[in-house]
């Protein structure tokens, strides 16, 4: 079943001018695609039927964003057929596949930050009365995508005042108003809750009902099991496999994906929380952000933030580190209380947080990899003069590349030629090297594929049982369960209930995180 | 479609080819210096003598002076539009630090460069703390110190100056002149004047502080992302600021240079150098969107221009078509350098 090349799904589209119904919506055959210096992709075939939900699986920096941005022209291939509707077509940008009925939902998030919502859906399409924008059709579709997707955005929002997870709902609805054949979603879940992906699978059903074909990349694999039909997978630009979802198993995919057999998700823990406090919070208060949040966090524990889209959990982590104001409310490390006016002070004290949104607010992303990995700790590598020494500065990185096996053909490679997953490990090597005393990590996982994920989950208990306070926010509830001693419950801003990881479960995470049980 | 075909010899020819355009585009700046030498060497006999090598080293330093303090005001995201103005501030107060105060002429000069420095420490203040865009900030200083170098000397140049205020436009390192038999000096070595000297070292110290400083690499950062470098507790504020202020002095010194050679303080000096200062910048392949550019390309694209000022000039191109041909390329360089950025 691992078979190379000539798989014989392929082999059924080529012919042109085959009647409709029998021949693949799309057929690549020979796709290749080469950087200069990484070779992305090396003779990869795949095919999309009408009415199917075709996943592509692999491990960071597989190539599975490249084989989607070939397909809808934002990259052109190296060599290789694209065989579209029986037709051999090469489209030479995005416009054209739109043209041909092709829309993508990118992975990095691509809206423009001082439109609204609804300009955003439409930009370049707008509907128009004669030569001006007809405002109440823009808005009237932009709700109906939105509203088909639950989410409960203003149109007239502008987009830099929503979240990442809101963002990604305006990137779906956006797709969605293409009203495409062939679509493609990369990584579309990727910050977005249960209740949110949920609606989100329950669309595609519908266009999967009504005939468009659908490639679904992600690293939840658990919830490829509501979707999906057939499965590719692919390793370091390779074909592996092609399956009909059910007869094979995610321990298989997730085999195939890394080259070995993963038995565990979540680490043994070995950190113990002890009895000593190392951040107390208390009364933490934004107008309009969240109210009244008091919690601690003790050396060795790993403290989870768990809620639903807006509950206030990274607004009270940015305060916490200064990137936000706070109002109200007090902060202290190790018993000794701190006024933090910005995150230089933060960071003074020993507190470091990875954002969720990593192009806007991580990753320096033209600049090479490692100067992003010693930005937040460039004083380690320097003399006392401030000139860098370029030795230890390479070999800080290169530890860092090493260590969380960041893909990349070297050192000097701009961050934003990465796969998202690498661009993802670059955060959060920026934050180990800074050896801080908490760490607050907002979806440290987010787009990071398993084997990776074991990685970081390990990384985060060794850093817990060094005796840091690891804060976890995270959408994922089986890994706030998995990783967690005990979890914040959010709800609209205000902390509801903290709950003792061991003794409970998603249901009553879920009770909290919904508006029961406050007052 | 042949490329589906044979696979192999695709991906090598292009591979070659990738390879090729990205040393092309890394010499293209400097190449398009050689030609330019090339060409005018042909077409006019006294380009190439040491005198007008010496001319053209004088008329670059003051672009490249500027364009050295755009390209870390314009790497670190932001733009500089005052400092042809600040100049002449900076040129009329060591002038009449010298002439209505009897200072010694390098105390006023200091004090010309200091002028600059407060000039862009106003800009940088504006952008971080006033939060306005650096584009309006500085027009604003531009008109501002315009307005004040004017209001100081009445709208006329200053003169009457004495030799010594000459001293650092017109002197030079290691002349060697001797006095012939018929008692005339003789120049055996013009020497190397000292605002090529200056800039010279200026250069490699703003070269080496961006490239290997703490600072430089925030400033990069700063203008690649301001929020993640905040993030990841970079003082953005201070960074952006000083930038500014290295802009300012820079200024500054161009004025005090400029003065010096003429030995006159002109209040309308250095009008519209603000754009060859950015323009240097861009064509040595600094880019307007922040996070990205070097002091080499920069000064490779302060010669650019001077010479071909220059050149044209020898040729007898009117000062009209000079413009035109600068004009266009500003827009060629800029069109290589995204060429090499696309897909
Ligand atoms: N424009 C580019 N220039 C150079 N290298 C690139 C470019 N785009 C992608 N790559 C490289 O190609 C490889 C495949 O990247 P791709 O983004 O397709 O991975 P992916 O499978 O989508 O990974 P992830 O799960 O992390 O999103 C990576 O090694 C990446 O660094
Ligand atoms: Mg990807």
């Amino acid at each position: 079943m691992l078979d190379g090349a000539d798989d014989a799904a392929a082999s059924g589209g080529l012919a042109t001018g085959a009647p409709e119904g029998t021949s693949p919506l799309l057929a690549l055959s020979g796709i290749a695609k080469e950087f200069p210096g990484v070779r992305a992709l090396s003779g990869v075939d795949f095919d999309l039927r009408r009415g199917e939900v075709h996943a592509v699986c692999g491990e960071n920096g597989a190539g599975k964003s490249t084989l989607m941005k070939i397909i809808s022209g934002v990259q052109a291939p190296s060599a290789g057929r694209i065989v579209y509707k029986g037709v051999e077509r090469r489209f030479a940008s995005p416009l054209e596949a739109e043209a041909a009925g092709i829309a993508m939902i990118h992975q990095e998030l691509n809206l423009v930050a001082h439109l609204t919502v609804a300009e955003n859906i439409f930009l370049g399409r707008e509907p128009r009365r004669g030569f001006l924008v007809d405002r109440r059709a823009l808005r009237d579709g932009a709700r109906a995508c939105l509203d088909r997707l639950g989410a409960g955005i203003d149109p007239d929002t502008l987009v830099r005042d929503l979240s990442v997870a809101q963002c990604q709902l305006v990137e779906i609805a956006k797709a969605l108003s293409l009203k495409a054949e062939l679509l493609i979603m990369d990584e579309p879940t990727s910050s977005l809750t249960e209740q949110e992906a949920r609606r989100l699978f329950q669309v595609i059903r519908d266009l999967k009902a009504a005939g468009a074909g659908i490639v679904y990349i992600s690293h939840r694999l658990d919830e490829m099991r509501e979707i999906v039909d057939r499965v590719t997978v692919l390793r370091d630009g390779r074909h592996v496999s092609t399956d009909a979802f059910a007869a094979v198993t995610l321990d298989a995919i997730v085999a195939r994906m890394v080259g070995r057999a993963l038995d565990e998700k979540f680490p043994e823990r070995t950190s113990v929380p002890t009895g000593h406090v190392i951040l107390e919070a208390a009364g933490l208060t934004r107008a309009g952000a969240f109210r009244d949040v008091s919690f601690t966090l003790r050396r060795g524990e790993i403290l989870g933030f768990a809620g639903l889209m807006g509950a206030g959990r990274t607004e009270v982590a940015r305060a916490i580190f200064g990137a936000d104001p706070l109002e109200a409310g007090s902060l202290a490390i190790e018993g000794r209380s701190l006024t933090i006016r910005d995150p230089r002070d933060a960071i003074a004290a020993g507190i470091a947080y990875l954002s969720e949104d990593r192009k806007a607010q991580g990753l320096a992303v033209k600049m090479p990899v490692d100067a992003n990995l010693t930005l937040a700790n460039l004083g380690a590598v320097a003399n006392r003069l401030g000139l860098i020494d370029a030795g230890r500065h390479a070999a800080a990185a290169q530890g860092f590349v090493d260590r969380l096996e960041i893909r990349t053909p070297s050192l000097g490679q701009p961050v934003r030629l990465l796969s998202g997953g690498n661009q993802q490990k670059i955060i959060i090597g920026k934050w180990l090297f800074r050896d801080a005393k908490v760490m607050l990590f907002d979806e440290p996982t987010r787009g990071i594929d398993v084997g990776a994920k074991l990685a970081i989950y390990t990384i985060m208990d060794r850093l817990a049982a060094r005796g840091i306070g690891v804060v976890l926010i995270s959408s994922e509830l089986p890994e706030i369960l998995g990783m967690t001693d005990r979890v914040a419950v959010f709800h609209r801003g205000r902390l509801v209930r903290i709950l003792d990881t061991a003794r409970t479960d998603q249901e009553e995470i879920m009770h909290y995180a919904s508006g029961f049980g406050t007052a | 479609m042949s490329a589906g075909l044979n696979p192999p010899v695709t991906a090598a020819r292009r591979r070659l080819s990738d390879r090729q355009k990205d040393l092309i585009q890394t010499f293209a700046a400097l190449g398009s210096l050689v030609a330019l030498v090339a060409a005018f060497s042909l077409t006019s006999g006294a380009f190439l003598s040491l005198g007008n090598g010496m001319s053209i080293g004088l008329q670059v330093t003051s672009i490249a002076l500027l364009g050295i303090g755009a390209t870390v005001v314009i790497i670190a995201g932001g733009i500089d539009l005052s400092v042809g103005s600040v100049l002449a501030l900076a040129g009329v107060v060591a002038a009449l630090c010298v002439k209505e105060l009897g200072l010694p002429v390098p105390l006023a000069m200091l004090a010309g460069i200091g002028v600059g420095g407060v000039c862009g420490l106003v800009n940088g203040l504006v952008v971080t703390r006033l939060k306005l865009p650096p584009f309006i900030a500085t027009l604003g200083m531009m008109l501002i110190a315009r307005g004040l170098a004017l209001q100081l000397t009445g709208a006329r140049a200053v003169s009457g100056l004495g030799e010594a205020f000459g001293e650092l436009g017109n002197g030079a390192l290691l002349r060697l002149v001797r006095v012939g038999e018929d008692g005339f000096p003789e120049v055996l070595f013009p020497g190397i004047p000292y605002p090529v000297l200056l800039m010279a070292v200026i250069a490699l110290a703003v070269a080496f502080g961006l490239r290997r400083s703490v600072l430089g690499r925030h400033v990069y950062a700063v203008g690649s992302n301001a929020e993640a470098a905040r993030l990841s507790g970079v003082a953005v504020g201070r960074v952006v600021t000083l930038t500014y202020v290295l802009s300012g002095l820079l200024a500054g010194l161009t004025g005090c240079v400029l003065m010096s050679r003429l030995v006159t303080a002109q209040p309308n000096e250095g009008v519209m150098y603000e754009l060859d200062a950015i323009a240097s910048a861009v064509i040595g392949g600094t880019s307007l969107a922040g996070g990205v550019g070097t002091i080499s390309g920069t000064v490779i694209g302060a010669f650019v221009i001077g010479i071909l000022r220059n050149g044209l000039n020898m040729n007898g191109v009117s000062a009209f078509t000079q413009q035109i041909i600068i004009g266009l390329v500003i827009l060629l360089t800029v069109w290589i350098d995204q060429l090499r950025n696309r897909r």
